[in-house]
C-alpha cells in the first residue's frame, strides 16, 4: 500500500455499532447480533443500560464454515419468549456477511408475529454512518419509518460525515487525544465575564442522548447568572425540537425540555431536532447575525465543530465536547477554551433527566468559593 | 531418510486432477512409499478410487456434527496402505468452504501423528482458487512442491497460466507441468512449449484412454484394476518422475496473445 493510500489510521467507530444505536433510536426491544460472541460487546453492554436487549448468535468456527441459519432462527424464537418484544432488530457482522449469510430466511423460519428489521451490515465501511444508513433503509423496507423520514435522515448523515471531515476527528491524519483546558479555570473566566455584565450565548448543539449532560451546562450558567443578578444577559439556544427524528430521539428532546421548564430555564431559540446537530450550525449563524452579533462570549456544547465560525469572530468562544480528539481541531478553529466531558456516554444512556456535568458542577462550586472569599 | 514430499496438484476444474492424484498415489504405494492423499475439494472424491469406490466421512462432516474428531475417524487406509483423508465442505451455497479447508487442515495436522511418517503427501486442491482458504495448504507451509495439470486446449492452458501468476505471487515454486490429454492436435508439443516458456518442464503426457474412465467408474485406480495397461505405465513413470524431481522454479507467465498463438 502506498503511503498516500492510507486514509484511516485510527480505528473508526464500527458500522455494526452504528446500526445498533440506530435500532435503539427506532425503539427496538431486542437486537440480535448475528456473528461471533465477542463482536461489539462493549456497546452491547452500554445499550443494555439504555434499556434495549442486545444478544448474539455466538457463531463459532463451525458457524463460520457452515453458516448459522438455525442459530439465528432459534435465537429469534428464544428472545421472543424471553422479552416479549414489539420490534426486533437483527444485525449482521463481518463474519456472517463474508460467508454470505442471509438474514431474512431465518426470520421466516422463526415465524413470529413481531416485525423484524434485518440489517445486513459489517464493519468494513470507512464511514460508520453507513451502518446507520443500512439500518434506516432496512427499517423503511420493514415499514417502521416512512420514506420521508429516510430521506431526511440521509441528508443529516451526509452532513454529519462532512462535519467530521471538515473540522472533526476525521479531518486530520493523526490526532493526539487531549483532556482540554482545566475546568475550574474556565469556570472562573465564565463567572467573571458574567459578573462584568458581559452578554452570554449558550448554544447546545448536542447529538441525541448526549444532550442529557450538555444541557446541564446551560442550566449551570443560567443558575449562576441568576445568582449574580444578570439572568437577562444570557440567551439560550438548544436543538431540542421534539417533533423531529426517530421515536427515541424525539423522546430525548421532550424529556430535556421538561427539565429546562421545571428549572425555569427559557430556551430562546430552538435550533433543530436532536438529530440535527450537523445542520443546526447554519441557523445558529443566521440568528447570531440577525440578533446577537453584539454578544461578548459564547459557550457551545455538544458538537461545537458543527457551528461555523463566521459570525463568532468577535466573541470569545468556549466549547465543551465529549471527544478528546476534538480538542485540537476546535482550537484550530479559533475556540479560546476547549473542555472535555469525560465518560459522558455511559452516564447519559438509559436516563430521562438532565444529568450533572463536570463543567456544570465546577461552575456551581467555583461561584460558591468566590462568594465565600468575598464575604470573608 | 528421504525428505518428505508434500505436493499439490493444481489445474482447471474437471481436467482430471483427482484421477491423476489417485493414480500417482497408487503407483507410489506400489513402489513401497508411504503415501497420504488429502482431498480438499468439497466434492470429496479424490480418494474414492483408492477405497474401492467407497466414500469416507469428511473432516468437515464430523466437525459439523460437533464430534471430537480422532485420527481414526478421518484417516482411512486404501489401496496398498495409502492413507486417505477428505476435507469435505459445507452444503453448496452456504457458509465458507475456504475457511473450512483452513480449519480442517489445522485439525488434521493437530491430531494425525502419522502424517510426519509419510514419504509423499498429495493435496488434491480445487482447481478454481477462489479465495485465500483454497491456497491455505500452500500458505501454511504444508506444501513444498506444486504441479499444474493441463491439456493442450486453450481454456485449461489459460487457467494454468493464471495459476502460474498466482504461484509467483505467493512465492511458491512450480515443480512441473503434467499434460492430461484431450486428444487435441499437436497437444504434447503445445504443452511442452508452454512448460518451457514459463520456465518449467513437462513431467508426463497422459494419453486419453477409455480404460481410465472405466476403472474410475468401477471405483478403482488404473494401477489396481488394469496394472498392465500402457496408461498404468505412464502413471508409474510420472510417479517416478515426481519422486525423483528435485528442481523447481518460480514460474513466469505468458501474455494472452502468446497463449493464443501457442494453441492456434
Ligand atoms: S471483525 Fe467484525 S465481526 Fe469480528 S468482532 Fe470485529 S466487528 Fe465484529
Amino acid at each position: 500500500m502506498a503511503e498516500n493510500d492510507i486514509s484511516i489510521i485510527h480505528p473508526r467507530p464500527s458500522s455494526i455499532v452504528a446500526a445498533l444505536y440506530t435500532l435503539r433510536d427506532l425503539n427496538v426491544d431486542v437486537a440480535i447480533l448475528h456473528g461471533p460472541p465477542g463482536c461489539s460487546f462493549k456497546h452491547a453492554r452500554l445499550l443494555e443500560e439504555d434499556g434495549i436487549h442486545v444478544v448474539t448468535t455466538a457463531l463459532d468456527e463451525n458457524g463460520f464454515i457452515f453458516g448459522g441459519r438455525e442459530e439465528l432462527s432459534t435465537m429469534l424464537v428464544k428472545v421472543n419468549e424471553m422479552f416479549n418484544p414489539k420490534l426486533i432488530g437483527v444485525v449482521g457482522t463481518c463474519v456472517s456477511m463474508i460467508i454470505g449469510e442471509e438474514l431474512s430466511e431465518p426470520v421466516k423460519d422463526a415465524n413470529l408475529d413481531v416485525p423484524v428489521i434485518g440489517v445486513e451490515v459489517h464493519a468494513g465501511f470507512p464511514n460508520n454512518t453507513k451502518g446507520v444508513l443500512i439500518a434506516l433503509e432496512s427499517a423503511c423496507e420493514a415499514g417502521v419509518i416512512t420514506d420521508e423520514e429516510l430521506e431526511r435522515q440521509k441528508v443529516l448523515l451526509t452532513e454529519a460525515t462532512n462535519v467530521e471531515k471538515r473540522h472533526g476527528a476525521a479531518s486530520k491524519e493523526y490526532l493526539v487525544p487531549s483532556r482540554g483546558d482545566l475546568k475550574y479555570k474556565v469556570a472562573e473566566k465564565v463567572i467573571n465575564y458574567l459578573k462584568e455584565g458581559k452578554k452570554c450565548l449558550t448554544i447546545m448543539n448536542a447529538k441525541k442522548e448526549t444532550g442529557y449532560m450538555f444541557a446541564d451546562i446551560t442550566v449551570a450558567i443560567n443558575e449562576v447568572a441568576a445568582q449574580l443578578g444578570v439572568a437577562d444577559n444570557v440567551i439560550n439556544m438548544a436543538n431540542v425540537d421534539d417533533t423531529l427524528g426517530l421515536p427515541r430521539v424525539r423522546q430525548h428532546a421532550t424529556y430535556i425540555m421538561n427539565d429546562f421548564r421545571e428549572k425555569g430555564i427559557v430556551i430562546h431559540e430552538i435550533i433543530g431536532g436532536m438529530d440535527e446537530y450537523p445542520i443546526a450550525g447554519e441557523l445558529v449563524s443566521k440568528l447570531i447575525a440577525e440578533k446577537y452579533s453584539d454578544f461578548d462570549f459564547a459557550v457551545i456544547t455538544g458538537v461545537p465543530h458543527a457551528i461555523p465560525m463566521d459570525n463568532l469572530q468577535n466573541m470569545d468562544v468556549i466549547s465543551v465536547t465529549n471527544g478528546p480528539r476534538q480538542v485540537f481541531p476546535l482550537k484550530d478553529m479559533g475556540h479560546s477554551n476547549v473542555i472535555v466531558e469525560i465518560d459522558l456516554h455511559p452516564k447519559t444512556l438509559g436516563v430521562n433527566n438532565i444529568v450533572e456535568s463536570e463543567f456544570g458542577a465546577t461552575i456551581r462550586e467555583v461561584v460558591k468559593d468566590m462568594q465565600n472569599a468575598e464575604e470573608a | 531418510m528421504m525428505e518428505q514430499k508434500r505436493i499439490a496438484i493444481y489445474g482447471k476444474g474437471g481436467i482430471g486432477k483427482s484421477s491423476t492424484a489417485s493414480n500417482v498415489a497408487a503407483a507410489c504405494a506400489d513402489e513401497g512409499y508411504k503415501v497420504m492423499i488429502i482431498g480438499c475439494d468439497p466434492k470429496s472424491d479424490s480418494s474414492i478410487t483408492l477405497l474401492g469406490g467407497k466414500r469416507i466421512p469428511t473432516i468437515l462432516d464430523l466437525l459439523r456434527q460437533k464430534i471430537d474428531v480422532k485420527e481414526e475417524d478421518i484417516v482411512y487406509e486404501g489401496y496398498k496402505g495409502v492413507k486417505c483423508v477428505e476435507v469435505g465442505g459445507p452444503e453448496p451455497g452456504i457458509g465458507c468452504a475456504g475457511r473450512g479447508i483452513i480449519v480442517a487442515i489445522q485439525k488434521l495436522r493437530q491430531m494425525c501423528k502419522s502424517i510426519d511418517d509419510m514419504d509423499l503427501i498429495i493435496y488434491d486442491v480445487p482447481g478454481d482458487i477462489v479465495c485465500g482458504g483454497f491456497v491455505a495448504p500452500i500458505r501454511k507451509g504444508l506444501v513444498n512442491e506444486a504441479y499444474i495439470l493441463t491439456s493442450g486446449e486453450y481454456m485449461p492452458l489459460y487457467a494454468a497460466n493464471n495459476i502460474c501468476k498466482g504461484l509467483a505471487k505467493i512465492d511458491t515454486p512450480l515443480s512441473g507441468i503434467i499434460c492430461n490429454s484431450r486428444s487435441v492436435t499437436r497437444e504434447e508439443e503445445i504443452v511442452r512449449k508452454f512448460s518451457e516458456e514459463i520456465g518449467s518442464k513437462l513431467m508426463a503426457f497422459i494419453p486419453k484412454e477409455q480404460i481410465v474412465q472405466d476403472c474410475e467408474r468401477d471405483g478403482f485406480s488404473v494401477l489396481e484394476k488394469a496394472p498392465d495397461s500402457p496408461v498404468a505405465g505412464v502413471y508409474r513413470e510420472l510417479a517416478h518422475a515426481i519422486m525423483s524431481n528435485d528442481s523447481s522454479v518460480l514460474p513466469s507467465s505468458l501474455e494472452d496473445e502468446r497463449l493464443r498463438e501457442l494453441t492456434r
